[in-house]
């Protein structure tokens, strides 16, 4: 019997003290009380004001007292289901738990088949989802791409009708305003049986992202309304170009895209009490001579890292970023990049990352990327799972049986552990070289490809129901209708 | 060359640009013509921030310092050029078309067309079709440079060059448009005269814009 033991199970990743976290906070209370946002949207300015906002214009300030109250409202657990009931699908949100997904709307897509960046089509959806599905380290879906093969309104609705049916995985949504969130939500409902059971069991994420600095667009809260009315988890996310459109530094950033974020939490939580929200901010440098937003630069795995602990202090999940690169190719920068802010994103336990085969910036999405991405990933959390530390995993005893000049081949022991203490990879070659000669002498690059062939001819997500298939059948074509006469 | 030319230039490369009004009047008071303070003061200036900043020597806020001093010296010089009959370089109006909310892409390319010595007015973000017109009107650019970062909006950019043949002002005009999912055909398709992929190449495109015409 153990007592007064404490246990450390995994790594312990810490960044900034309760004192910085506190001055962070206390940052974010000021921006929103003295210096405030813009709303552009009637109703939801109406909506912060009966909340207890300050309202002066277009201007809107929010006391402290009310921003803390909205964090009180926000749970930090929850759980999204897999449209399925598989409970491998499930993602459960709170502490210590992070998850990762690619990310939404890239204009181009990297061909699975000939390796050469185009515009991302709507077969390219269903690519993307079989894949995710099949992946071990992949929790939740987006398209990492924009449908350019219909009407352009219709992109968002279009994706998630094919993405749907191929991953029962949860789907982060985006949109471009009220009609087409409602054709994603229609979907969903279908599926769960109703509004009711979707608010028991929500299936899927909404995203809105308003802009820096300091404004909550009409587009963007015009979403927000939408989700919460309709109980949808949400994510509010800035993406906030650091000497751009946010302060230089990391701290100063990380306040500014906390206070954009927040002000999405307190309208959120003023509509639907207690409605599942996840801070957000894609918070990285604007390189100042290339003139980009950079995807791979360390300082995006830092500032999301104090982004997360921020979060996490004000007792929000967080919508983390990683597993992308400024690389316009499946290479070793795509790798290098990708890697290590997976593993960085992994270790702060930032609940849902995303951009997990963004590249080039995040203007073309690539499933190649992802596919090498989740290798990184379960890489990452073998290492993060840490050192369990018990009688039998300290192993005297089958030390002693060993003695001196044994091996521990034959134990028991080796047996019982070496498929869970060890990782195994996917991709990572460790052949002796004459293995790896035979083989046909293949670089990572080749095996990243290979894979996701081989999942797109043999993997076959769970189905939905006939229902939902009718569904989506008639909401797409009311879609079509509603644009007919907008070219 | 002069010392306060060579001066000037200096200024230009160092972002003075709170002391440029300054050397440029002291220029002026020493008998040098606008015309050369602009030609052999401020552009070999600029050009020099221009090769660095291509070699990736220089950066950003540099550039933005520097082209800030460019347009606080062509203040001054302005009002002479005019009255000597001297060409501008040029005027050119920015905006993210109508829809579009992204902007510090825009927001560098009229930097970068304010270091090459144009004069530059931005109408913002989410422009309409309508008011770029009237604006061409108003300030009568020789440029119009419109940015849209998403695939539904590139179709105000059309629009755009709709509405302004509809005015009637579209020959008056050059059209040069960019952002993240644009390209030279698309370009091509609109009928846009120009097309370019960053800030640096949107000044130079926007140069030789002006000198075709
Ligand atoms: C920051 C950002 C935002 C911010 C914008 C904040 C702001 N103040 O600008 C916010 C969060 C508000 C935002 C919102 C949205 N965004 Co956005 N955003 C970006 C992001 C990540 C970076 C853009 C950027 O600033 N780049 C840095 C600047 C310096 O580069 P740039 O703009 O490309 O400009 C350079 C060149 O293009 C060129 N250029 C630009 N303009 C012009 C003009 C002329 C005349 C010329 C010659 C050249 C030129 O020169 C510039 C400098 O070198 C891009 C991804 C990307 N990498 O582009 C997505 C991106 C553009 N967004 C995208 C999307 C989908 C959206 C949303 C629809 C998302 C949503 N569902 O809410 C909304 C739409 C809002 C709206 N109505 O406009 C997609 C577009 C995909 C598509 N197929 O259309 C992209 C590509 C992201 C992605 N991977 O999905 N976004």
């Amino acid at each position: 019997m153990r007592t007064n033991y404490r246990i450390n199970s995994g790594v312990r990743f810490e960044m900034l003290s309760q004192d910085q976290l506190q001055e962070l906070f206390d940052g974010v209370l000021h921006v929103l009380e003295n210096i405030g946002l813009e709303v552009h949207h009637d109703e939801g300015r109406d909506i912060l004001k009966n909340a207890g906002a300050w309202v002066d214009g277009k201007r809107v300030r929010i006391p402290q007292y009310l921003v803390k109250r909205s964090l009180e409202m926000a749970p930090r657990s929850f759980t999204i289901y897999a449209r399925d009931g598989n409970p491998k699908h499930d993602i459960h949100i709170g502490p210590g738990r992070a998850h990762f997904g690619p990310g939404p709307t890239p204009p181009n897509f990297i061909d699975v088949e000939t390796q050469e960046r185009r515009p991302y089509v709507k077969d390219d959806a269903r690519i993307v989802a079989t894949v995710v599905d099949a992946l071990p380290n992949i929790d939740f879906c987006e398209s990492l791409g924009t449908i350019s093969d219909v009407h352009p309104d219709l992109a968002a609705s279009y994706e998630f009708a094919e993405m749907f049916p191929n991953t029962s995985k949860p789907i982060v949504a985006w949109s471009y305003g009220w009609d087409d969130s409602e054709d994603i939500h229609k979907i969903a409902v279908a599926e769960a049986g109703g509004q009711d059971a979707f608010e028991r069991r929500p299936n899927y994420v909404h995203y809105c992202e308003p802009l820096s600095p300091l404004v909550s667009t009409f587009e963007a809260v015009d979403k927000l309304i939408f989700a919460a009315r309709h109980r949808v988890p949400l994510i509010f996310t800035p993406c906030p170009l650091a000497g751009g459109t946010a302060p230089v530094t990391a701290a100063g950033i990380i306040i500014q895209a906390a206070a954009e974020s927040w002000m999405g939490l307190v309208l959120a939580q003023a509509i639907q009490p207690g409605v599942p929200f996840f801070m957000g901010g894609v918070l990285s440098v604007m390189d100042m001579n290339a003139m980009i937003l950079s995807y791979g630069a360390p300082e995006l795995a830092l500032m999301m890292a104090g982004a997360t602990e921020l979060a996490h202090f004000a007792g929000l999940p967080l919508w983390q970023t990683g597993g992308c690169t400024d690389s316009k190719v499946l290479d070793e920068q795509a790798s290098l990049e990708g890697s290590i802010s997976c593993f960085f994103s992994a270790l702060t336990g930032g609940d849902l990352c995303h951009d997990v085969g963004y590249t080039e910036s995040g203007i073309t999405g690539s499933i190649l990327q992802t596919v090498m991405m989740d290798e990184a990933i379960g890489y990452s959390r073998r290492i993060t799972r840490g050192i369990e530390v018990n009688e039998d995993t300290l192993a005297t005893d089958t030390i002693h049986n060993v003695g001196p000049n044994g091996h521990y081949l034959y134990e028991e022991h080796t047996h019982r552990y070496f498929k869970t203490e060890f990782w195994y990879p996917n991709l990572c070659d460790r052949h002796n070289f004459e293995e790896w000669e035979a083989a046909g002498k293949t670089k990572m690059r080749d095996r990243v490809i290979e894979r996701t062939r081989d999942i797109l001819s043999s993997h076959k997500p769970s189905a939905i129901k006939p229902a939902t298939k009718k569904a989506i059948k008639e909401i797409l074509e009311a879609a079509e209708a509603r644009v007919k006469d907008k070219q | 060359m002069s010392e306060v030319l060579t001066s000037i230039s200096n200024a230009i490369i160092q972002g003075k640009k709170d002391d440029i009004g300054e050397l440029t009047q002291k220029a002026l008071d020493e008998g040098q013509s606008a015309q050369d303070i602009l030609y052999k003061g401020l552009m070999p200036g600029m050009d020099h921030v221009s090769d660095k900043f291509k070699a990736g020597d220089m950066f950003v806020p540099e550039v933005m310092r520097s082209a800030r001093s460019m347009a606080n010296s062509m203040k001054i010089l302005k009002p002479l050029l005019i009255e000597t009959g001297v060409a501008m370089i040029g005027k050119v109006l920015l905006g993210t078309v109508k829809g579009d909310l992204h902007d510090i892409g825009k927001n560098l390319v009229g930097m970068m067309c304010e270091g090459a010595g144009f004069e530059v007015k931005d109408l913002g973000i989410s422009v309409e079709p309508e008011a770029f017109v009237e604006a061409v009107k108003e300030f009568e650019p020789d440029i119009v440079g419109m940015s849209a970062l998403l695939t539904t909006t590139m179709r105000s950019m059309g629009d755009t060059i709709k509405a302004l043949e509809e005015a009637g002002v579209r020959d008056r005009v050059k059209v040069m448009i960019g952002g993240a999912p644009v390209n030279q055909s698309f370009a091509d398709k609109i009928g846009a005269d120009a097309y370019a992929p960053d800030a640096a190449a949107a000044s130079d495109v926007a140069k030789k814009l002006v000198k075709k015409s």
